[in-house]
């Protein structure tokens, strides 16, 4: 520390090589897009400089809104899913009961499992002809409450988040578990002498002392959830019509397919925007309850 | 001192970085192609066939012989994998450096090339081929009116493959001639219990590839899709409409399978390998697959049906070409006539000899060898007439976008035939 306030150059001369590297890879390539998003360029040909109609091409295009509003459905699908259930998953585990470390690891599993072929079985799972769901509810008489799970588009976006939160349950869980073996059991004793039951321990010491891996989690969920792009890709490719379209998708679609490289720059940026502002709102939400 | 310091380790840290980058912009192929030692001419080449297809080896030995009759002039080829070679064509178009001869996809993928100036037209030495490859096959590679590129194989997108065992059950000896009588035909299978059409849009580029490029020139025509983008005609024209209201209407029977949004192509021809569907309407890359597959399947092919009011000719296939070679736009002199001399010399009628001995059918008019397979005789005969554009090879890729997301929309019932064509439309005037 001494040393460092003498002259912080040694500093940034380690610094550096990682730093160009951010630069270079991070930092540059947003400028890019930047740069890219007042254009209208298809790789050809010449580019155009077309100032901000990118933007308000986005702004009116329905699909665009579309796959936002897809995207919100998997991000509430997730936080208000996902987390809840690691976390009730989380503290029944916590006790101690038999074969815990077996219901952890299975729990677990779905998230080391390729996302591509967690898509394929799920997609032939919901298949409407062939597929495990109807026929579960066929063989029990519930005929009349089969439906095209992925092939209808009321039903395509429910039917792609509970794989969504099925996948990445278990991810949570692992959070959660290591935050509550964090808490001193103390605590726990000194609560007991004072005669609060399981559940006031819970309201009172377990949630309060694990508020922080929470907020991780939230965190860590949104940006996941808005980022996702493989599991719909596989198991609908945004179909049918726009109904499972999600942001990253459309802008691949326009950048890549449709070669409209300013476009899906422009689209990216609202991407970026539009998480970081998501993000910090919902900390700013959660940290007022920190404790 | 420390300042002194400070200013180094700035220059050193600039100097690495202009290091990196100008390590990562060697490798420069310049398709500057002049003579190089003494008289020889070279010429750099760039395709696509990697793999020992029986294709690729017809086209290699080509390269071969050409190399081997003339002396004077070297063809450099180079053999990149299909997906890297489009990336790679993209990234060096984008800096104008293509090689001098260049392998080209038809009709939306060439345009962009041509738009950037990129390559050049060989209308002057057309008159080479007046024999070999019919005016109706040129037509792929055609921007503007200007040629590009020739053809050599030609792929059917839209055959209807049968069950002749289940159609005979059905009570159908042979396959019917218009739509009307199609349409019974399903509501029979239907009542039969069997799926009439296997189908998976999944992917969405069935029913745009394989559905409405057929069903589309049935009703409206050949040079439908070149009128509308020249602004002559609109999408919204009710020809068209009807032809998007075909398929409506055969989703509206329930013609396919119930989960034909979300199974894809592949899933759509074990359904009808596995004999749960009746028919199924694939391009012709299925023939093979099939073949292997289910060796003994009583399988029938056939074209889609006349349809009633139609404009185009009943007997037209969409249908796409392959294989074309482009000239650098930059060629001239020597150079330009040793390129011109190696087409002329490539696409010899040798060349689709091979080709169709390799089971392959070729966009050149030439009497097919004995010994091919009957299937595939079958599928010759039936693509002898009038070949029709395939709308993904033809339109603009964003307006391609949107037919195949609207065509799945039409069959969801979420969008009518003529918001769809209103769709189009706008999409077209956008892409100008």
């Amino acid at each position: 520390m001494h040393l460092l306030s003498r002259s912080k150059w040694p500093a940034f001369v380690g610094l550096a090589p990682a730093f160009l590297i951010y630069i270079l890879f991070a930092i540059v390539p947003i400028l890019i897009s930047f740069y890219y998003s007042v254009m209208r360029w298809d790789g050809f040909t010449e580019m155009e400089f077309v100032g901000l109609a990118n933007f308000q091409e986005a702004l009116t295009d329905p699909i665009f809104w579309q796959s936002l509003k897809n995207n919100l459905y998997v991000v509430g699908a997730s936080v208000f899913g996902q987390i809840p259930i690691a976390l009730f998953i989380a503290l029944l585990l916590n006790r101690k009961i038999k074969g815990g470390k077996f219901f952890r690891t299975v729990g677990f599993m779905p998230v080391v499992i390729s996302t591509v072929i967690i898509s394929l079985v799920w997609g032939m799972m919901y298949n409407s002809r062939i597929g495990l769901f109807n026929q579960l509810l066929e063989s029990i008489g519930l005929e009349s409450l089969t439906q095209n799970w992925l092939g209808d588009p009321k039903w395509s976006m429910i039917s792609v988040c509970i794989t969504i939160i099925w996948q990445f349950v278990g991810l949570y869980l692992i959070i959660f578990l290591a935050a509550l073996q964090n808490i001193p059991e103390e605590i726990y004793e000194a609560a007991r002498i004072d005669g609060a039951s399981g559940l006031k321990q819970t309201f009172y010491i377990t949630l309060p002392m694990m508020w922080d891996s929470i907020i991780v989690a939230v965190i860590l969920c949104i940006s996941g959830s808005l980022r996702t792009f493989d599991l719909i890709y596989v198991m609908t490719s945004g179909g049918p019509g726009h109904s499972t379209e999600v942001m990253a998708m459309y802008m691949f679609e326009q950048t890549f397919s449709s070669t409209r490289y300013g476009y899906g720059s422009a689209l990216s940026l609202f991407i970026f925007f539009f998480s970081l502002a998501l993000v910090y709102l919902s900390t700013r939400i959660l940290r007022r309850k920190s404790v | 001192m420390l300042k002194k310091i400070r200013s180094h380790s700035l220059f050193i840290a600039m100097l690495v970085l202009v290091l990196m980058l100008s390590a990562c912009s060697g490798d420069d192929t310049s398709s500057g192609s002049s003579g190089g030692d003494g008289d020889k001419v070279e010429l750099t080449f760039w395709n696509i066939w990697t793999e020992p297809s029986p294709q690729n080896e017809a086209s290699l030995k080509q390269i071969e012989k050409f190399n081997k009759e003339h002396p004077n002039i070297v063809i450099n080829q180079q053999s990149i994998p299909h997906d890297q070679f489009k990336v790679k064509v993209k990234t060096q178009a984008a800096g104008k450096q293509l090689p001098d001869l260049v392998q080209v996809f038809p009709g939306a993928e060439l345009k962009p090339l041509v738009d950037g100036k990129l390559v050049q037209p060989i209308d002057n030495i057309l008159s080479n081929w007046d024999d070999l490859i019919k005016e109706g096959q040129l037509g792929d590679y055609r921007v503007d009116g200007k040629q590009y590129a020739l053809p050599a194989n030609i792929t059917p997108t839209s055959l209807v493959y049968y069950d002749k065992d289940m159609l005979k059950e059905a009570g159908y000896d042979e396959f019917p001639q218009t739509y009307d009588e199609f349409k019974k035909l399903i509501k029979t299978l239907k009542s039969n219990d069997t799926i009439p059409i296997a189908l998976g849009n999944k992917a969405q580029w069935v029913l745009q590839s394989s559905y409405i490029s057929t069903i589309g020139d049935r009703m409206t025509g050949s040079e439908f899709l070149s009128e509308v983008l020249n602004g002559d005609k609109k999408f919204t024209d009710e020809k068209f409409i009807d032809a998007v209201n075909v398929i409506k209407e055969l989703s509206d029977m329930e013609a396919f399978n119930e989960d034909f949004n979300s199974i894809d192509n592949i899933q759509h021809r074990d359904l009808f390998a596995m004999g749960d569907a009746a028919m199924m309407i694939d391009g012709a890359w299925s023939l093979g697959p099939l073949l292997e597959s289910v060796p003994d399947k009583n399988i029938g092919i056939a074209l889609f049906p006349q349809i009633d009011g139609g404009e185009g000719d009943p007997s037209a296939v969409s249908a796409v070409t392959g294989t074309g070679i482009a000239l650098n736009s930059e060629l001239e002199g020597e150079d330009l006539e040793a390129a011109q001399e190696f087409l002329k010399s490539f696409y010899s009628e040798e060349y689709y000899q091979n080709l169709m001995k390799a089971d392959i059918l070729v966009a050149a008019d030439i009497e097919p060898p004995s010994d091919i397979s009957p299937l595939l005789r079958e599928v010759s005969k039936l693509t002898n007439g009038q070949i029709a554009p395939v709308y993904d090879a033809t339109l603009p890729t964003d307006v391609t976008d949107t037919i195949n997301s609207g065509l799945q929309e039409v069959t969801l019932g979420t969008m009518t035939p003529e918001e769809l064509a209103k769709q189009l439309q706008k999409a077209v005037e956008k892409s100008k």
